[in-house]
C-alpha cells in the first residue's frame, strides 16, 4: 500500500524562505510547530481574540468569532486571529520581528514568597532550554493547566520582575485577581517544585536608550516590569536621573521598600517615593500621602523633559497621562503597559 | 431579540467555550432562554428595565474609576472600587469587539454587604438582560442587585 500523502499549504512570513506545513491546522498551529509564538490567552479557541496576525494573501474569508472579535480598524488593516486561519494553498503573512525571539519554556518552581495579602512572587529556574533573553518590562505567557477553577488550558499575561542578566531564573509578581483563572492558579494553586511551562518573551514595554530623566509610575503588580528596569539599570551602570512613584492603600500593601532602599544606594540618582493613600494609624506613616497622581503632581517639574513608563490599572494610568501631558511631556516619550 | 434557536447556539456555546469551569450559566440547569426570562421578570416586578439597572451601575463605576484603584466613598453610606485585571473577554452573545476584565466592588457600609460586577456584567445586562445562571462566579441576581445598590424609583426614569 502507497503511503498517503497528506495535502501541504506553504506559508510565507516576512521576506523569508517558504516554510511547509500540513494543509487543515490553524495558522496559529503552524506557527507553533515552527517554533514562532503568537501571545494567545485561550489557546487557540477563538474566545481572547489577542493572536493577531498580518494576512497579506491567501486567506479565507472571516471567520464568524473574527467578525466579533475584530475592529473594523483591524479588519482594514488586513489583521486576522491566527487561531481561525486555515492553512490552505499559499498564505503570506507579517508579523513583528520580536515573535522571532518568542520560545516555549519549561521551568520549576524554586521559590514562592508573599509580598503583600494579595501579592505573590514566584521563581521560576528555567530547565529547558535553561536561560532566556530579554529586555527589561517585557512579559511572559504562562500555561496555566485545567485545574478546579478552569475546564481547560489556557495562557496568562505576566510581567518579568527579575532583570535579564538573570537568564536562567526569573521573578513574577502577581496579584490575585477575583475569579481570576489565571492568577486563582498561581497565587493558590501552584506549589513548590511544580513544572511551569510559558512562552515570551514579548512586549513593547522597556526602557528606551536615552540620557534623559525618567519617571516610573506603578500601583500594585505594576511593580514587576518597574523592578526589572531598575535592577538591569544597576547591573549595566546606566546612570539616569530616575525618580520612582508607586501607589498603594496602606502599608500592608506596600513592598519591596528594602530593596528599593538599596537601590537609591547603588544608582547615583535613583529616588523611590512610595504614597499611600489611606494609610492606617497602626502604620506610623510620615511619607507621601493621596492618590499617586497628586504626589507626582506635587514632584514634577513644569515642564518636563524626561521620559514616563506607568503600569498598573489603566484609571491611574489614564489619570498620570493627564498629569504628564499637563507638565509638557510628549506623547511619544510616554510609555505604558495597562492591565487592561 | 433572539429567537430560541439563536439562543439555543449561544448556549451551547456557553457552555462548550467558557474556560472557568462554572462558566457563564454556572450550575444552572435551566436553559438560557429560562434564565433570561426569570430574570426579566424579577426585573419588571420592580418596575425598571435592564437598561435602567444597566446605567446605574455604569454611573457607580464611574465613580470607583476616580479612585484610581482605590475605594472611593459614595452617599449615602457605599464605597467603591474599580479594579482591572490583564486582558479582555468578548460577550458570549458574540458582540462585536471584546471587553476589558474591570471588575466594579460596591460596599454598603450600613449593612455590611458588597457586590462585585465586571464590565461585561453591565454589556450583558444592558444589550441582553442576561446576569449569568446561578452559580457563575459573576452570577448578579437581579433582586439581590437591585437591594443591595438601593436601585429602585429614582432610577426608573
Amino acid at each position: 500500500m502507497p503511503e498517503a500523502v497528506l495535502p501541504k499549504a506553504k506559508l510565507y512570513i516576512n521576506d523569508r524562505p517558504p516554510l511547509e506545513t500540513p494543509a487543515g491546522q490553524s495558522l496559529l498551529a503552524a506557527l507553533k510547530e515552527q517554533g514562532i509564538f503568537v501571545p494567545s490567552a485561550c489557546g487557540g479557541h477563538g474566545v481572547c481574540g489577542l493572536c493577531r496576525v498580518k494576512v497579506l494573501a491567501g486567506a479565507a474569508p472571516l471567520t464568524a468569532r473574527e467578525e466579533a472579535l475584530l475592529s473594523e480598524a483591524d479588519r482594514l488593516a488586513g489583521m486576522r486571529l491566527a487561531c481561525q486561519v486555515p492553512m490552505e494553498g499559499e498564505l503570506r503573512i507579517g508579523i513583528p520581528k520580536d515573535f522571532f525571539n518568542a520560545r516555549d519554556y519549561k521551568a520549576e518552581v524554586v521559590a514562592l514568597r508573599d509580598l503583600t495579602p494579595d501579592i505573590r512572587a514566584i521563581t521560576l529556574q528555567l530547565h529547558s532550554p535553561p536561560a532566556i533573553d530579554f529586555k527589561a518590562g517585557q512579559y511572559i505567557q504562562v500555561r496555566i493547566p485545567p485545574y478546579a477553577q478552569s475546564r481547560r488550558t489556557l495562557y496568562r499575561a505576566y510581567s518579568i520582575a527579575s532583570p535579564p542578566s538573570s537568564r536562567g531564573r526569573l521573578e513574577l509578581e502577581v496579584r490575585q485577581v477575583l475569579n481570576g483563572v489565571g492568577t486563582t492558579y498561581l497565587c493558590q494553586h501552584l506549589a513548590l517544585n511544580a513544572s511551569v511551562v510559558f512562552n515570551g518573551p514579548y512586549g513593547e514595554f522597556y526602557l528606551r536608550e536615552s540620557s534623559r530623566p525618567v519617571i516610573l509610575i506603578a500601583g500594585g503588580s505594576g511593580m514587576a516590569p518597574m523592578k526589572s528596569i531598575l535592577d538591569d539599570m544597576q547591573a549595566r551602570k546606566i546612570r539616569r536621573n530616575v525618580r520612582y512613584f508607586f501607589g498603594a492603600r496602606s502599608r500592608r500593601n506596600l513592598f519591596l521598600v528594602p530593596e528599593m532602599q538599596v537601590l537609591e544606594q547603588n544608582l547615583p540618582d535613583f529616588r523611590f517615593i512610595p504614597a499611600l493613600s489611606k494609610p492606617l494609624p497602626e502604620d506610623c506613616w510620615t511619607g507621601e500621602t493621596g492618590l499617586i497622581t497628586a504626589v507626582l503632581d506635587r514632584h514634577l517639574a513644569n515642564p518636563y523633559h524626561g521620559e514616563a513608563y506607568l503600569c498598573g490599572s489603566p484609571a491611574m494610568i489614564q489619570a498620570c497621562i493627564k498629569i504628564l501631558q499637563c507638565k509638557g511631556v510628549a506623547e511619544d516619550s510616554i510609555f505604558y503597559d495597562a492591565f487592561a | 431579540m433572539q429567537t430560541n434557536d439563536s439562543l439555543s447556539a449561544i448556549e451551547k456555546t456557553m457552555r462548550r467555550t467558557s474556560a472557568a469551569r462554572e462558566g457563564f450559566l454556572g450550575k444552572d440547569d435551566r436553559s438560557l432562554a429560562a434564565i433570561l426570562q426569570a430574570d426579566d421578570d424579577a426585573v419588571r416586578r420592580h418596575g425598571l428595565t435592564h437598561a435602567q439597572i444597566a446605567r446605574r451601575l455604569l454611573d457607580l463605576r464611574r465613580a470607583g474609576w476616580e479612585g484610581q484603584g482605590e475605594p472611593v466613598a459614595l452617599a449615602p453610606h457605599f464605597e467603591v472600587s474599580v479594579d482591572a485585571a490583564r486582558g479582555a473577554l468578548p460577550c458570549p452573545f458574540g458582540d462585536q469587539g471584546t471587553i476589558a476584565k474591570v471588575n466594579t466592588t460596591v460596599r454598603d457600609l450600613a449593612r455590611g454587604r458588597q457586590i462585585t460586577f465586571s464590565d461585561l456584567n453591565i454589556h450583558m445586562i444592558e444589550a441582553h438582560g442576561f446576569y449569568e445562571g446561578r452559580g457563575a462566579p459573576f452570577r448578579l441576581d437581579p433582586e439581590q442587585l437591585m437591594d443591595t445598590l438601593a436601585i429602585g424609583e429614582r432610577d426608573r426614569e
